[in-house]
């Protein structure tokens, strides 16, 4: 579906790192680790053609997405992003019918279908009650939630979601990486940048690991998230449990 | 027979046209050059400047005015006209509906594009914009002529000039004196020589120490007054009585018109408006620069 | 409650009829009141013969060579800056933008006064400042544009420093001008809808704009997210914001070079109706148009009436009728 070929991605007064080459297949989800500044945000967005690469290219179902046309690939993938601005006042409702844009025509005004996705995944978010609030009234678990459930009207085949588990408390977490995993399951691509290590491990089955230099490595998740990688990548001492079938990471502290 | 019949006849019929044209037609050339011809003599008239109100009682036709702008306050009657709007936005509405067939604008005072459009509608105007004595001459018994008082016009045109080149004889051979002419206050304002007042000095032997000045009014500081250093100081003020403006020059102790106390005042509306009253405030203008040559 | 009508039916027309339907009466309204008020009291039936090719001379001109032609310039006027306001706030995504924040206003003023000082003719002055705005357009957008990529932050920065230069300029000529000429500099400066003959241009390019603006609404009201969300969505930005930069700038020279620089409709008025209507700019850009204009059409009204034969300038009225009115929606909103 998506894929990177000699992908560098561009980060002004940082020196060019290690091009990127994978495929992201229908059904799998991939996490994206690093340490804060490492790139995540920005590999991410080039991934989705909003930002250029420096070298390389990344193609959407064979195509090069910086040919395509904006709402072409609107129509295929969704972004989550890590900031949701203060954008004018809307109502909750109006900002979930903002995902339909990519297949409406310019002419035309939404359909009672629109309104019947954006309704349905507001309901699979739990935030139908909250409808016709304006969007700066929510607390930030529930405008992250928003933004999942505008993500979700678009009905995308691919996903790009940055810290998609944010402000969220636990009941929500899980519920929003379930949402993305039932995706996965249904066929789409789901790509995520996470700093949560063990999310990461819970959840996906590919990981690619972005260190602050540059370098890059990726593939199966197990052959991944091991000790002395991670250890590396956060430039922090962890300690690996297993636990009930699931590997955990925790860091290790001088009060331990 | 037959030709001289016809010569006769044309002849008649020739003169009866001529007469007839004579007759109904009034022609005047207003202060921007242009010809103005009436069908026949203004009955109605609306003036749009206060000086120009003063000129057309002065001429004579006061009762023909059908309303003025606001600031028309000389002579008395014309407080009681109906108003128009003011000189520089007037209420184009009001005008149209008093029907009027003469409208006297200025043209360096009213708003151009009122004047273009009223103009377009039809109304006969006369651009009246004075600059010298003999305007204010000429403006009179050109207003007489369209008003048809052609007999109080011309006296008062005559008069006037009469007035004048006495003045002028009188003072041709007296001796200069400096002087200041002071029109505003905040900014401080002067004139340059090209402006009425400053004939008004030359008249009475009088230099206007800022006549040189490019703009006809000029802003300028308190230090160019002191460089100057003119004999004498000339000012109106806000109002027909107010002296302030010439109080306000006494903190400056080293001026000679302040050492020699030649603080002189003038009722602004006698000279700085282009009308016969401007006779008076020359007359008045003299005096003084003669009590200034006085205190030598 | 902004959103509180979109809720059950969002796709439904009414939802942008209704409010449309009612400012277009009101503009009929004003329009009306427009043409049957004056210094010259013109009754109903007296209008209704003129209407039909007959009635008084006074009258014909009166109804179609003064107020008629003055009625629509204002509604165009009003109507060029409410829309103009309105692109401004999405571009700039932000509030208190309104159609001079970029300088344009400023353009067009340097481009008047240089004209009226110069002496040149009514039509010379509305050229030149049409063309002074379009160069200030153009020239803020150029050096905003600078290292290729801009944000709405740097174009605001920009526009206001430009602006400042423009009113700076302005402070100077006015204090060099010749007293005589002052007055009408001022005039001009203020806003004053006296001298505006033909509306026609004006309206041309309100209602040529209005149409382009359609299918563009719910792209503005994803661009309004911001630029990133936009794009993800399937927004082309880039061309978008120019397109909006464009009409913005076509919108506010020819409101300006109709009628002055009139002030506050172009900032409140978007505002107003968005207090009530909500934020679909599809819904919010024609309301802005018919709002606006009826506004300056009721204010220029006031303005020649009241204290007649007095004339005031028609930007003061608009504030003295829009300040008010906004508190009070503000106040209700909450």
């Amino acid at each position: 579906m998506l894929a990177a070929t000699d992908l560098v991605i561009d980060i002004p007064e940082r020196k060019s790192g290690t091009p990127l080459s994978f495929d992201v297949k229908a059904g799998e989800i991939w996490g994206i680790l690093g340490p804060n500044g490492a790139g995540k945000t920005t590999l991410l967005h080039t991934l989705a053609g909003l930002k250029k690469p420096r070298a390389g290219s990344v193609n959407l179902n064979n195509h090069n997405i910086q040919d395509l046309r904006r709402k072409q690939v609107a129509q295929q993938l969704a972004v989550v992003f890590q900031n949701n601005g203060e954008g004018f006042p809307a109502t909750v409702l109006e900002t979930a019918m903002i995902g339909r844009h990519p297949f409406i025509a310019p002419w035309d005004i939404e359909t009672a279908d629109d309104l019947a996705i954006a309704r349905q995944a507001l309901q699979k978010l739990e935030l139908s009650n909250l409808e016709s609030r304006l969007v700066s009234t929510l607390s930030g678990g529930e405008r992250q939630r928003l933004a999942i459930a505008t993500a979700l009207s678009q009905s995308p085949k691919l996903w790009l979601a940055d810290e998609p588990s944010n402000h969220l408390d636990l009941k929500h977490q899980v519920q929003i990486m379930g949402l993305l995993a039932e995706q996965a399951d249904t066929g789409c691509g789901v790509i995520l940048c996470l700093h949560d290590l063990n999310l990461a491990a819970h959840w996906c089955d590919k990981i690619l690991l972005l260190y602050p230099t540059g370098e890059a490595r990726w593939g199966d998740a197990n052959a991944m998230l091991t000790v002395p990688a991670l250890e590396r990548l956060y430039d922090q001492k962890l300690s690996m449990i297993s636990s009930e079938g699931q590997t955990y990471f925790t860091p290790i502290s001088s009060r331990t | 027979m037959g030709r001289s019949l016809t010569l006769v006849c044309t002849l008649l019929l020739g003169s009866v046209l001529i007469s007839a044209q004579a007759h109904a037609k009034v022609c005047v050339t207003d202060d921007s050059g242009a010809q103005l011809c009436l069908p026949k003599t203004a009955q109605r008239i609306i003036a749009l400047s206060p000086g120009a109100t003063e000129l057309v009682y002065a001429a004579g036709a006061g009762d023909k005015l059908v309303a003025a702008v606001s600031f028309s306050d000389y002579p008395d009657a014309a407080k009681k006209l109906p108003r128009v709007g003011s000189y520089n936005r007037f209420d184009q509405e009001a005008i149209l509906a008093l029907k009027p067939d003469l409208l006297i604008g200025w043209l360096s005072g009213n708003p151009r594009e009122q004047l273009s459009q009223l103009q377009t509608l039809g109304m006969p105007i006369y651009y009246s914009e004075l600059r010298s004595f003999e305007d204010v001459a000429n403006s009179l018994e050109r207003f007489g002529k369209l008003a048809g008082t052609t007999n109080t016009a011309n006296t008062a045109a005559a008069d006037f000039r009469y007035g004048i080149k006495k003045l002028r004889e009188r003072y041709t051979k007296a001796s200069e004196v400096s002087v200041f002419q002071q029109i505003w206050i905040n900014p401080l304002m002067t004139v340059n020589n090209e402006h009425i007042i400053s004939e008004a000095t030359r008249i009475c032997g009088g230099v206007n120490v800022f006549g040189d000045l490019p703009n006809l009014t000029a802003r300028i500081d308190n230090e160019a007054v002191l460089a100057a250093n003119p004999e004498a100081i000339i000012a109106g003020g806000m109002g027909e009585e107010n002296h302030d403006w010439l109080k306000d020059w006494r903190r400056f102790s080293g001026l000679t018109a302040v050492r020699k106390d030649n603080l002189f005042f003038i009722p602004p509306s006698t000279l700085q408006r282009p009308t016969p009253r401007l006779l008076q405030g020359t007359t008045l203008l003299c005096q003084h620069l003669d009590t200034a040559r006085g205190r030598r | 409650m902004a959103g509180a009508k979109s809720n059950n039916n969002t796709t439904s027309l009414p939802r942008f009829f209704t409010p449309l339907l009612v400012l277009f009466v009101f503009t009929l309204g004003t329009l009306t009141l427009a043409i049957t008020t004056g210094s010259v009291h013109i009754s109903n039936q007296e209008l209704w013969q003129v209407l039909h090719g007959g009635g008084e001379p006074l009258h014909r001109t009166l109804v179609f060579e003064l107020r008629l032609p003055r009625a629509l310039s204002a509604f165009a006027a009003g109507g060029l800056l409410a829309v103009a306001g309105a692109l401004m706030q999405v571009l700039l995504r932000n509030p208190l933008a309104d159609p001079y924040v970029l300088g344009l206003s400023g353009g067009a003023a340097v481009g008047a006064l240089l004209a009226m000082l110069s002496g040149l003719s009514a039509a010379a002055v509305s050229g030149s400042a049409f063309i002074g705005a379009m160069i200030s357009a153009v020239t803020v957008f150029g050096l905003a544009h600078g290292t290729g990529s801009w944000t709405p932050t740097r174009l605001l920065l920009t526009g206001v420093v430009i602006a400042s230069g423009w009113g700076a300029a302005i402070t100077f000529m006015l204090a060099v001008s010749p007293s005589d000429q002052l007055p009408g500099m001022l005039y001009w400066l203020m806003g004053d809808l006296a001298y505006a003959r033909s509306p026609w241009m004006a309206l041309t390019v309100l209602a040529i704009i209005s149409v382009v603006m359609l299918p563009l609404g719910r792209s503005l009201n994803v661009l309004a997210r911001g630029q990133m969300q936009a794009s993800a969505l399937g927004v082309s930005v880039r061309p978008l914001e120019w397109t909006i930069y464009i009409s913005a700038s076509l919108l506010t020279a020819f409101a300006v070079t109709t009628a002055g620089s009139i002030g506050f409709v172009g900032l409140i008025v978007p505002h107003m109706l968005r207090l009530v209507l909500g934020n679909d700019q599809r819904l919010i850009l024609p309301a802005a148009a018919l709002a606006g204009g009826a506004l300056l059409t009721l204010a220029d009204t006031l303005a020649r009436t009241l204290i007649a034969p007095e004339q005031l300038p028609a930007g003061v009225i608009t504030a003295l009728i829009g300040v008010p009115s906004f508190l009070y929606l503000l106040h209700r909103s909450r």
